[in-house]
């Protein structure tokens, strides 16, 4: 880890006047950018730290939305009742440790390829709300580890519309416990979503077809004979192309037969 | 008695409260320096250019030293001489170490390691298996082949041949403490090493080779490792050797750990095989003749690989007589860390060889998988020799499989486990029994040796030190209830001290699961002789017959006098008897010509069984063990408790080997998992939800320590069942073999199944 300042600000306008600097960074929970800076990939300035002001944090439901800070916890997501298959997401990610310190802000302004909320995000049609607008999930992931927030925005929220059927199907990494492939569905007032994390080159992405063949009929059966292409799917150590590319379809018939 | 009682490992209590002190936790003296590698980025090169200025003008860092600043050649491989400590301008693989640093933290030396220029002309790098076939980079001059009967006749005559292929990854020991080592330079010259190792010997005579001392001029100490796995055989020899010289140089106390990246980065692993195999059978699946082809991927240096192919092909038979057979063994040169001892030492490997080809014949033939090993198993009469002419005495396994088969309700639940795959199109379970027998001794005879040192004081405590390294598997415990019992006293009065090449020396490595058997025999005769002189002074001076006396129960039994035990050694002391003997064993029987593969290479074999039951999801690949139930022979237990830790943690450890553990190198030969984020080993939660464990417990038929048998590295072959039960569950998904390789992750599982399924 390279030497940097560090400043912990209580209000929003602290956070962005702290954030002006160049070479500063916002530190949420930390799972990601700690071990980054201990194997030196980065090396900013100063890090500022967002999880002492208040007014990003907690949880409230109401007109059938829900709204978490964004520095709100993973554990704490685990723990609300109001949409059931986002704390279930929540629940699964990590460890308990990365769970007690991560939160959802931090996940997904990085937007790592293989986490599992920015398919809770994408595949609710959540709003992510910074300090200067609020952004629509379609419009927010831009590809792996790239969205669309500006130099010194920050996330302060995330509106969730809860949705009458949903459900997150995940095949863990054994080792690491981030998704190799992830599935979040839903099906609400604006129609079927369904978001791919852990499986793409682009990063988190809807998959058209299944969600045109879910429109229409809402069940496992509907998705027979849809299969996603292995072109453009992720090949590392963990998985093949192929063996992703067959998983999303897996995965995909589970969700759907979880949210019933 | 202390032999025989389930005792908890003698530093149970220390190691759940973490005051178990081991090398790193060690109080240093003021002053120590740490030392660390700076790694090759390469796979296979010349170095053409090296700039170490800026790591030399770290602060902290006190010196940099390359093989040209050595004084003289020093190599740490175990025997072959071929592994120079710091690369010599040629790079063998990607992590070789190519130069070192000596500086006031860890962290400092790590860190200025990494700011090196070192420009590696690259060469073509020689990678895996095909690579090596193809470019020829043969050990040993070429393949070792080892043959009984006739072959080619055979197989011509039999009615049927099952052929096929097997790949077996490697294996990372994942010790949990990694490697260490600390060098304390001493006022006369010599170095006094403490060092995490399975072979204090090794390390002093490599340290002593490396500093152009004799070997008595250095002393090794192991108290303790945090696992050993057969990873510290020969790999703590570079951190040792790097320690001692720095501290040779700087005068002052030096100490090198690894980080467990750099750890498994740098250390060698298990070898992964590639075994080919074509099998003569009748139609009753009775075995007619078997050819294997063991390719083994050895990496860069010979380090312990012809031993350990060896026991490969000496294990090819596992425990069925194969009357007709030929096994070719190709030991190949990689571009990799140079592959090492890891349980079972090749064993497994040629295990897994002949189980691969008994699942694959039973498929073939549609037969129950266990009758067709029992009908194959080795027998009296003609059928109890094994291909390298080893007579199999004191077999039972078909007593312990027909036991395990009964108390695991094998036959029931394989009906259960068909009537559950007809009902189900997602899940499918799958079940298999596998047994293990395993030849005990160093393939190396005159390796079977081990010496003791005991002292009785004048208080009655007892000090006790053996050869042996206490790994965490028990060995000291064991020996101790060895020491109570020669003299009829309670474990309280024994004392466990550090392994040190002071106090016994020329020790063979802590291996070959002959830990207990050796050490124990030494211990029993150091005992043994001063008992013998207590009781001849006692015998004398009491006017009994030596016969009369006899040591139980803390006492002294005089006739029908009673001392107790500490009052029977004052009056020896005071009659000037000495109270302190060294023990020494060497193992009897054994006799083995490598080259004709012909011989009586082991004292005696150990066996076991395990029935493993699993459940897979076909369509994702992901499994389960559901149950594992295990019979296994240890002859009459030293202590049952700590060989029936020994029995679970192989059984864990074998199985994660072949399902979890993969290891992942990439085209540029760097080996991408080198962390637990990647590696996955098994952890609590996956260990059967259903585990039975129990101990055969007849006595072992040559006289042994107590007639006990040897526990370390036979039960990890008990985890093959594991594998072989996800390919039965893989093949009740079509009706394909699966030909499963190992590792089984859930990607080949699912593949294996969609290609069964066709």
């Amino acid at each position: 880890m390279y030497a940097f300042e560090f400043e912990r600000p209580r209000t929003l306008d602290e956070a962005v006047a702290a954030l002006a600097d160049d070479d500063a960074q916002a530190l949420a929970g930390g799972q990601t950018l700690i071990p980054t800076l201990r194997q030196r990939l980065a090396m900013p300035g100063k890090l500022v730290s967002l999880t002492a002001i208040d007014a990003l944090r907690g949880l409230s439901a109401s007109g059938g939305v829900l709204t978490i800070g964004a520095a709100t916890t993973h554990a704490e997501v685990a723990q609300q009742t109001d949409y059931p298959a986002l704390a279930k997401l929540a629940g699964g990610i990590g460890d308990p440790h990365v769970r007690n310190r991560g939160t959802i802000g931090g996940s997904i302004a990085n937007n790592d390829p293989s986490a599992c909320y920015p398919a809770g995000v994408l595949g609710s049609g959540a709003t992510v709300v910074t300090n200067r607008r609020e952004i629509a999930a379609d419009d927010y992931f831009t590809g792996l580890f790239e969205t669309a927030l500006d130099e010194g925005e920050i996330i302060t929220a995330v509106n969730f519309p809860i949705p009458d059927k949903a459900a997150y199907a995940k095949f863990d990494q054994p080792a690491s416990r981030f998704a190799l492939v992830g599935v979040f569905v839903s099906k609400g007032k604006d129609g079927v979503r369904v978001a791919v994390t852990g499986a793409s080159e682009g990063g988190v992405f809807r998959w058209a077809e299944a969600e045109a063949a879910l429109a229409s009929d809402f069940s496992a059966g509907a998705l027979e004979g849809l299969s996603v292409d292995p072109e453009g799917m992720i090949g590392d150590i963990h998985g093949g192309p192929d063996y992703r590319a067959h998983l999303i379809g897996v995965m995909t018939r589970r969700a759907v037969a979880a949210a019933g | 008695m202390s032999v025989g009682k389930p005792l908890a490992h003698d530093s149970g209590p220390l190691h759940v409260t973490g005051a178990a002190r081991y090398v790193d936790d060690i109080p240093v003296p003021a002053g120590t320096l740490h030392v660390a590698f700076g790694l090759s980025h390469e796979a296979r090169g010349t170095i053409a250019a090296m700039d170490l200025s800026e790591v030399r003008s770290t602060p902290g860092v006190v010196a940099v030293l390359t093989a040209n600043d050595l004084d003289r050649p020093v190599d740490v491989s175990p025997s072959a001489h071929d592994e120079p400590l710091l690369s010599t301008g040629e790079v063998h693989y990607h992590g070789q170490p190519i130069f070192l640093v000596i500086a006031t933290s860890h962290r400092i030396a790590r860190a200025a390691a990494r700011r090196a220029r070192v420009e590696i002309t690259p060469r073509p790098a020689v990678l895996t298996i095909d690579d090596a076939l193809e470019a020829g980079t043969y050990f040993e001059g070429g393949p070792v082949v080892w043959t009984r009967g006739d072959i080619k006749s055979a197989l011509e005559a039999a009615p049927r041949i099952v052929e096929g292929q097997i790949e077996i990854g490697g294996q990372e020991h994942f010790y949990l403490e990694g490697q260490v080592a600390l060098a304390l330079p001493q006022d006369d010259g010599g170095m006094a090493i403490a060092a995490s190792t399975q072979h204090p010997t090794e390390i002093q005579h490599k340290v002593a080779d490396a500093l152009g001392l004799p070997m008595s001029a250095v002393r090794v100490e192991t108290r303790r490792m945090g696992g050993g796995f057969g990873g510290k055989e020969s790999q703590g020899n570079a951190l040792a050797v790097a320690a001692a010289i720095a501290a040779a140089r700087t005068g002052r106390p030096c100490k090198m750990r690894y980080d467990r990246d750099d750890d498994m980065v740098i250390t060698g692993k298990r070898h992964d095989f590639r075994i080919r195999y074509r099998a003569g059978v009748d139609e009753d699946g009775k075995l007619i003749g078997v050819e294997f082809e063991q390719f083994v991927r050895a990496g860069w240096s010979l380090d312990l690989t012809p031993p350990v192919a060896d026991r490969a092909m000496l294990h090819a038979d596992n425990a069925y007589f194969i009357p007709n057979m030929r096994i070719v063994s190709l030991r190949l040169r990689t571009n990799t860390a140079s592959a090492t001892a890891f349980r079972g030492f090749g064993g497994p490997q040629g295990v897994l060889g002949i189980e691969r080809v008994m699942d694959h014949i039973a498929h073939e033939l549609g037969m129950d998988p266990l009758k067709l090993r029992l009908a194959n198993l080795y027998a009296k009469s003609g059928k109890d020799e094994t291909h390298y002419g080893q007579p199999v005495k004191g077999f039972e396994l078909a007593d312990i499989i027909g036991s395990l088969a009964e108390s695991s309700d094998y036959h029931k639940r394989r009906a259960a486990v068909a009537a559950f795959n007809a009902e189900n199109d997602v899940l499918k379970k799958g079940i298999a029994l596998t047994p293990v027998k395993f030849g005990i001794s160093f393939t190396l005879t005159h390796l079977n040796q081990a010496g003791a040192l005991v002292h009785v004081y004048q208080d009655g405590s007892i000090h006790l030190n053996h050869g042996g390294t206490e790994m965490g598997q028990g060995l000291n415990q064991k020996v101790a209830q060895v020491a109570a019992e020669g003299f009829g006293v309670g474990l309280g009065r024994v004392r466990i001290t550090a392994t040190d090449t002071g106090k016994v020396p020329n020790t063979s490595a802590t291996a070959a699961s002959s830990g207990s058997d050796l050490n124990g025999m030494a211990v029993k005769a150091a005992c043994d002789e001063i008992r013998g002189r207590m009781v001849r002074f006692l015998a004398e001076t009491h006017g009994l017959k030596p016969k009369s006396i006899l040591f139980k129960d803390g006492k002294v039994h005089l006739g029908n006098q009673r001392l107790r035990f500490v009052e029977a050694v004052q009056e020896c002391y005071m009659g000037r008897v000495s109270l302190s003997a060294t023990g020494f064993y060497k193992t009897p029987e054994i006799t083995w010509d490598r080259v004709a593969g012909k011989g009586h290479p082991f004292y005696y074999f150990a066996n076991g069984a395990a029935v493993t039951e699993v459940v897979i999801d076909r369509l994702t690949g992901e499994y389960r063990i559901l149950r594992a139930d295990i019979l296994h022979d240890v002859g009459t237990s030293l202590n049952p408790a700590i060989d029936i830790g020994q029995i679970e943690g192989g059984y864990v450890q074998g199985a994660g080997w072949l399902t979890t553990e993969e290891l992942v190198w990439d085209d540029k030969g760097r080996l991408r998992t080198h962390a637990p984020s990647t590696y996955k080993i098994p952890a609590c939660s996956d260990r059967p939800a259903q585990f039975h464990v129990a101990l055969w417990g007849r006595k072992n038929h040559v006289p042994t320590i107590y007639r006990s048998k040897a526990v370390g590295e036979p039960p990890l072959m008990l985890g093959i069942s594991a594998f072989l039960a996800l390919s039965d569950a893989v093949a009740a998904c079509g009706e394909v073999y699966p030909a499963l390789d190992a590792p089984a992750t859930p990607e080949r599982v699912m593949m294996a199944a969609k290609r069964v399924a066709g």
